[in-house]
């Protein structure tokens, strides 16, 4: 795909989106431009977002809870982050509790999903978003939208974890899938562990994953926003 | 609270001076924290704009410099990077570089200024200066000794002084201070018509008059503290105590039916523990054989560790360890002389170092010589050499081993005739090579055990009459003394040292104490003070042209707060039984303590730099 063009499209499509988008958070969010794609990725407004959610199908499985952070000029401002577990109907299956370390009673106390994806849109607007492995973040966004909002927006999407294998893929040499998980690829910048597994948590730690990145040669300070885009489009 | 800022929480609130707060205000700090990565080489830009910002660094190592590019220290995970909240005077001098890439977790300080408002002592602990920091800990510390003391239930009538001390409140202030230095107390009881309207303090004549520049004419009511607390005198030592520490009081008065009737002082409450080491030393003197001193010596260490556990300072403990190795020799002096006869002439036995300067701990080797009347023959001086060997190879039985560098009087080289020995001194003063100024470190801190005390009298008076004049001697002895330099800090678990390298552990005594020994030697020659302790010498030196008051002040709370790490790091061993040594590994110490000794490292360094521009 040709990447300008779909960039000019990216503003295209939300400017379509926005004439037809019901009063609301969505509208809101469609009513600030795309972040302007040809700076610097240093001076660049970005939000780290991560989701836990009950499975992989975005159609099936449900968010769990929301957690996001806000990057701006290389740094992580923690006065920004947001944790909010989201209140479901469906009973949490045992496996994924030891993962999240979310549990009903704690859930019990979550809010309305409509609520959480609200602030949410709100804090990304005029924004990148930044997320590790986006298949999650974007499909998961896009259908929560759907049903809150019967339309799906555009995001500027950066995803980490294309990055990284971009970067692997152009050496010849094999590598294991593992090899590219927040976890694995952090201990190769030699950043710590984080103790607990929760979505502000995995924000943050991909925020820091990314500023390793931008200071390592690989991706330099200047290079344009528009290059990490990996992925644009519903 | 958002508990999903555990993590970072966590991470701030074990590391000092956060660790003094509770977990909500360390997770508004949290939510003022920005991260950010830098890569190995960054220069780090601590001073733009108006903005000061405060780092911690999460992940890597950060290394800082003065002007002229000598590395000041380190910091790696978990350091606050607190060289950053000086003032900007100080803060400009100073730059970062990253030395392994860096995850920085970074708070605009005015921001934690803020935050801080109600938490003055961790607001402190950034603003102030390491000597400020080190007289906080050391006044905190001697009152956490108060409380560690077993003062048992003993009445309060073993402990205060009767009467107390009095004046009326028609006195000045200078009529105070002088009453008081004449009655060798440090505050009195200020009576109106006969009863206590309030009392004054060495501390009250310090801060609300000579600080304040308050006229010392003025009445000494101006500056009392009215309403003071005061104990009746059938409650006990730890009522009293309770109370001081309570109110942070180091004087109380003593009633009786409501009358005044003596005043108890901190200082009262901590000598009531010496009574073991008192009683040790009368039983030393009665000892009727080496064999029974050698059973007796067997006790020392128990005793270290018992005085150490009650909270003793290095001081007192030094002093005491020290006075009983004097009670072993004496004895040993009188089995020798009834052994040998009396001796043929007069004669002074002396200890060298850490004995000599009362500083001694247990298991320290002996360091001795001997001081002959001029007018002994070469048969008279033959009666020594077996007087030096009984002595000697005594002390050895009781635990004090051979000196490894030979002083001691069995060595012809140190039990010379006083003419001899003022030769050996003109000689090191005029001659200062290293051997002599080896020499001259050793013999310099000299003290009379037994004998004629005199005899050593004229030969320090004769050598601090030359050496007190001769500039070029003590700018040798400076030089020499300032190779023993203290590390810059910490770095991981290792010891930083000067040019950057690391070691494993941290020796207290060479790297720490006898820097601090070296330097109060030089300001007792250079100023013609006889006394050898350390922190006596510190004392008289203050306020002369080699030393100020408050350089003083400071290297004595230096040298207070190793000499107690060095006696806590024995205690452990010695209850362990092993044996006690100096050297501290940074595992055994907690973060704050890491702090108080850097603070006591950059004390040493700034008066070993200055004595160096001398």
């Amino acid at each position: 795909m040709n990447l300008i063009k779909s960039f000019f499209s990216l503003e295209k499509q939300r400017k379509r989106l926005l004439s037809k988008a019901p009063e609301g958070a969505l509208k809101q969010y469609l009513s600030v431009p795309i972040i302007d794609l040809e700076q610097p990725i240093m001076d660049s407004d970005i939000l780290a977002v991560d989701f836990e959610t009950t499975g992989l199908n975005a159609k099936q499985d449900n968010i769990l809870s929301i957690g996001y952070v806000a990057l701006a000029a290389s740094q992580i401002r923690l006065d920004s982050c947001y944790h909010q577990i989201v209140a479901a109907h469906c009973q949490l299956e045992d496996d994924n509790v030891t993962i999240h370390t979310i549990t009903d009673q704690e859930k019990a106390s979550g809010r309305p999903l409509a609520s959480v994806v609200e602030d949410l849109l709100t804090a990304l607007a005029g924004k990148a978003m930044l997320v590790h492995y986006a298949q999650i973040e974007k499909n998961f966004l896009e259908q929560a939208c759907i049903k809150l909002y019967g339309m799906a927006p555009v995001f500027p999407i950066i995803d980490t974890l294309a990055l990284a294998k971009k970067r692997h893929d152009r050496c010849s040499q094999a590598y294991s899938p593992s090899t590219l998980h927040l976890t694995s690829l952090r201990d190769e910048y030699g950043l710590p562990h984080y103790a607990a597994h929760n979505a502000l948590n995995d924000a943050i730690a991909t925020a820091e994953l990314f500023m390793a990145k931008i200071q390592h040669s690989e991706l330099k300070g200047d290079t344009k926003l528009k290059s990490l885009i990996t992925s644009a489009f519903s | 609270m958002n508990a999903a800022l555990n993590d970072i929480v966590d991470f701030i609130k074990v590391i000092p001076p956060f660790n003094l707060l509770n977990d909500q205000d360390c997770h508004l700090i949290a939510k003022r924290t920005s991260i950010g990565y830098y890569r190995n080489e960054t220069i780090l830009n601590v001073h733009q704009n108006d903005q000061v910002m405060l780092y911690i660094v999460k992940k890597g190592v950060i290394a800082y410099y003065d002007n002229a590019g000598e590395l000041q220290g380190k910091f790696s995970e978990g350091d606050l990077c607190s060289v950053l909240c000086r003032p900007d005077t100080e803060r400009l001098q100073i730059s970062l570089r990253v030395e392994e890439d860096c995850l920085l977790y970074a708070i605009d300080f005015n921001e934690l200024e803020e935050l801080l408002t109600e938490q003055p002592t961790a607001l402190q602990f950034l603003l102030q200066t390491a000597p400020q920091r080190l007289q906080n800990t050391m006044g905190a510390i001697t009152e956490s000794a108060l409380i560690a003391s077993s003062l048992t239930n003993a009445p309060i009538t073993d402990y205060y002084n009767s009467p107390a001390i009095t004046i009326t409140t028609q006195a000045s202030i200078k009529d105070a201070a002088k009453y008081m230095t004449e009655k060798g107390v440090s505050c009195l009881v200020i009576m109106a018509d006969e009863q206590p309207a309030g009392i004054v303090t060495d501390k009250d004549i310090r801060r609300r008059c000579v600080a304040e520049g308050l006229n010392i004419q003025h009445a000494v009511t101006d500056i009392m503290t009215a309403n003071m607390a005061t104990i009746d005198i059938n409650l006990c030592g730890h009522d009293a105590l309770a109370l001081m520490i309570s109110q942070r009081i180091h004087h109380l008065p003593v009633t009786k039916y409501g009358a005044l009737v003596g005043m108890l002082t901190a200082t009262d409450l901590m000598n009531q523990e010496g009574h073991h080491a008192v009683n040790l030393s009368s039983v030393i003197h009665k000892a009727s054989s080496v064999d029974v001193l050698v059973e007796l010596s067997l006790m020392l260490p128990k005793l270290q560790v018992s005085m150490a556990k009650l909270g003793a300072s290095a001081d007192y403990l030094g002093k005491n360890i020290s006075a009983l190795t004097m009670a072993f020799t004496i004895r040993l002096i009188e089995l020798a002389e009834q052994k040998l006869g009396n001796a043929p002439v007069g004669y002074a036995w002396l200890c060298a170092g850490s004995q000599a300067r009362q500083e001694q701990l247990v298991y320290s080797d002996q360091d001795n010589a001997l001081i002959i009347d001029d007018s002994a023959t070469p048969e008279q001086e033959a009666w020594f050499e077996a007087f030096a060997h009984f002595v000697c190879d005594g002390l050895a039985a009781c635990g004090y081993i051979y000196c490894p560098g030979n002083i001691m009087a069995t060595n012809t080289q140190w039990r010379q005739k006083k003419r001899v020995w003022q030769g050996y001194f003109n000689d090191w003063v005029t001659q200062p090579d290293p051997q002599a100024l080896l020499n001259s470190s050793v013999f310099f801190d000299l003290a009379t055990v037994y004998g004629d005390s005199s005899l050593l009298q004229d030969v320090r008076r004769n050598m601090l009459a030359k050496t007190q004049k001769n500039t070029l001697f003590q700018a040798h002895l400076s030089r020499n003394a300032l190779l023993q330099k203290p590390p810059l800090g910490f770095f991981r678990d290792f010891v930083l040292i000067q040019d950057g390298n690391n070691k494993k552990g941290l020796d207290l005594k060479h790297n720490g104490l006898a820097p601090i020994i070296n330097l109060a030697r030089i300001y007792a020659l250079a100023e013609g003070i006889e006394d050898v302790n350390t922190i006596m010498r510190l004392r008289l030196a203050a306020g002369t042209p080699s030393l100020s008051r408050t350089e003083s002040a400071n290297l004595i709370d230096a040298f207070e707060l190793l000499g107690m790490l060095r006696a806590e790091h024995q205690a452990k061993q010695l209850i362990k039984g092993e044996e006690a040594d100096s050297y501290l590994l940074p595992k055994e110490i907690s973060r704050l303590e890491r702090e108080h000794l850097k603070d006591a490292f950059k004390v040493i360094k700034a008066m070993q730099s200055y004595r160096q521009m001398v």
